[in-house]
């Protein structure tokens, strides 16, 4: 079999792969990586916190604001900004599909510790009352989204609506519990309403509970598809503000510098 | 031009760092590396004081903000926070500038140079933990507390660590970042180069977080005692957390210029000037 011009440069381009891949650098090695690793976790995980408890935090504090309508829309919103942002730097500075999943993970550490200490050891609520969302496995399926189409158009249009749909698939599981019903003081309640009449709190007037609004418990059930699909359309919305700041705010001003100010 | 006296103070704070350095390493952990350990030690022994702190006296001394107690246990915990980060900031800035005007006036060795970019990468790593903890750790309790209490004074024992420690101590470490840089690297971070984007967008999102409880406490205030995080007087919080992606951008121009010190070596060793130190 004869060797073309294409099969030469080929193998010319995979021998530079292989000489840069095995190149030796005096005063780079592992510790470059872990301390970037280790580090980014905390600006990441504070970033993703700040963003899910000040847009969709109190629809997840608690079990009884765990509702049909509100909760699935801005808790997908707010979720996917910074998990797209990250998808978006590590996408262009490695090819990682990693970006959504590694995002999540550092979500879900300082979640847990704060949640844990701050709510449970420090004001004594109950962990079953207070526990925070995950979204690793819609992160998960967001970067595989990614890796397959390699489009962050076709990510936005196909995985933040996935997002969406997984955010509250997968947090349901842990929720279902709390949405038994029960009998409590002459009234069918939830497990989850007993709790929150419970533990009465500085959000719990009426005024405040943007909650329990309208049809939410009639319709057969309706409303949560009918949130669903709002929450996946504005899911996709969030992930364009997360590809701005993954683009604009973190890998633009690299090397870039104002020349008078 | 510097006292004499103080340009060989400053030389000789050079040369410690050059036997430090021969002694670990430019990237041992125990070289370069040292100030992200250290840091991040202080800053966690710090945290856990404060958490210990509000955990002992909230609900002994932090209910009423007329009480004696309360002036006693926080007001003064206020005006300590605010005195000591006052007081860090000072000292650590004029070190900074006061030294790295001599600094930059001396060639830097490659080998000087990345042991400063480990530095400075143990800086960013510094305040990457600071935003984690005035972000996430404390903003939960600062949910908590007053989901719980309903508040009586702007300075709430969850606010007084929060923003009156961890917030101005974000503006320090950012810009203290950028002084290291500004003046201990000057082949990125130079003043002929102008100012760069990423630290603009990191200090920006700093300074923003502090001019942000202003809005907050105003908003409280006037609008609403009790606590609903989702309120809009509080979304600009959230794009401090934004804006904070210039730590990444700082992290990749440093990287690229460690690609770039290793290209200067490797040409270095092929000419005829090798051993010649540029800056």
């Amino acid at each position: 079999m004869a060797t073309t011009v294409a099969d030469l440069a080929e193998r010319q381009r995979r021998h530079e792969l292989r000489e840069l891949l095995q190149k030796q650098y005096k005063w780079i090695d592992y510790k470059w990586d872990l301390v970037f690793w280790v580090t980014a976790i905390f600006v990441v995980g504070g970033a993703a916190d700040i963003t899910k408890l000040l847009f969709a935090g109190d629809w997840d504090f608690w079990t009884d604001w765990k509702d049909p309508q509100w909760w699935p829309v801005i808790t997908a919103f707010a979720t996917i900004i910074i998990p797209s942002a990250l998808q978006y730097i590590q996408w262009a500075a490695w090819r990682f599909p990693t970006g959504a999943t590694y995002t999540a993970v550092c979500l879900f550490l300082v979640s847990w510790i704060g949640r844990y200490t701050q709510w449970h050891v420090a004001a004594d609520y109950p962990m079953n009352f207070v526990y925070p969302m995950s979204c690793v496995g819609a992160a998960i399926i967001l970067d595989w989204i990614l890796m397959k189409t390699k489009s962050f158009v076709l990510t936005s249009l196909f995985g933040a609506p996935v997002w969406a749909l997984l955010v509250w698939a997968f947090n349901y599981v842990p929720l279902a519990p709390y949405l038994q019903p029960t009998f409590y003081m002459d009234h069918v309640l939830t497990v989850a309403d007993v709790q929150g009449i419970a533990y009465i709190r500085s959000q719990t007037p009426e005024y405040l509970r943007v909650i329990e609004r309208g049809a939410l418990r009639s319709f057969l059930g309706e409303t949560q598809y009918v949130a669903l699909a709002f929450g996946a359309t504005v899911a996709i919305g969030g992930y364009w503000i997360g590809q701005f700041i993954g683009r604009y705010l973190a890998v633009w001003p690299i090397k870039r510098m104002m020349k008078s100010w | 031009m510097a006292h004499p006296a103080r340009r060989h103070q400053v030389e000789d704070h050079e040369l410690d760092s050059a036997r430090s350095t021969r002694a670990h390493g430019p990237i041992d952990w125990l070289g370069g590396w040292k100030p992200l350990l250290y840091s991040c030690a202080l800053l966690l022994i710090v945290n856990v004081a404060l958490w210990t702190w509000n955990y002992v006296y909230m609900f002994t001394a932090g209910l009423n903000s007329a009480s004696p107690e309360f002036t006693r246990y926080y007001r003064t915990l206020f005006w300590f926070e605010l005195v000591s980060v006052g007081l860090f900031t000072g000292v650590w800035f004029g070190w900074l500038i006061r030294t790295g005007r001599e600094v930059v006036k001396h060639p830097v060795t490659h080998e000087e140079e990345i042991r400063r970019i480990a530095v400075l990468w143990g800086l960013v790593g510094a305040t990457s933990l600071t935003i984690a903890i005035m972000a996430s750790f404390w903003p939960n309790w600062d949910g908590s507390w007053h989901q719980t209490m309903v508040r009586d004074t702007a300075l709430t024992p969850t606010h007084i660590p929060m923003f009156y420690f961890w917030f101005p101590l974000a503006v320090t470490l950012s810009v203290g970042t950028y002084l290291y840089g500004r003046f201990r690297i000057p082949a990125v971070y130079g003043g002929d180069k102008g100012f760069p984007w990423s630290f603009f967008l990191l200090i920006s999102a700093a300074v923003l977080e502090v001019l942000e409880v202003a809005f907050n406490e105003w908003g409280h205030s006037l609008w609403i005692s009790e606590e609903f995080f989702a309120v809009k007087f509080h979304w600009p919080f959230v794009f401090y957390g934004w804006l904070a992606g210039g730590m990444f951008a700082v992290w990749g121009e440093t990287i690229l210029r460690l690609f770039d010190i290793h290209r200067e070596e490797a040409e270095m060793s092929a000419g005829p000037r090798a051993t010649t130190a540029i800056r």
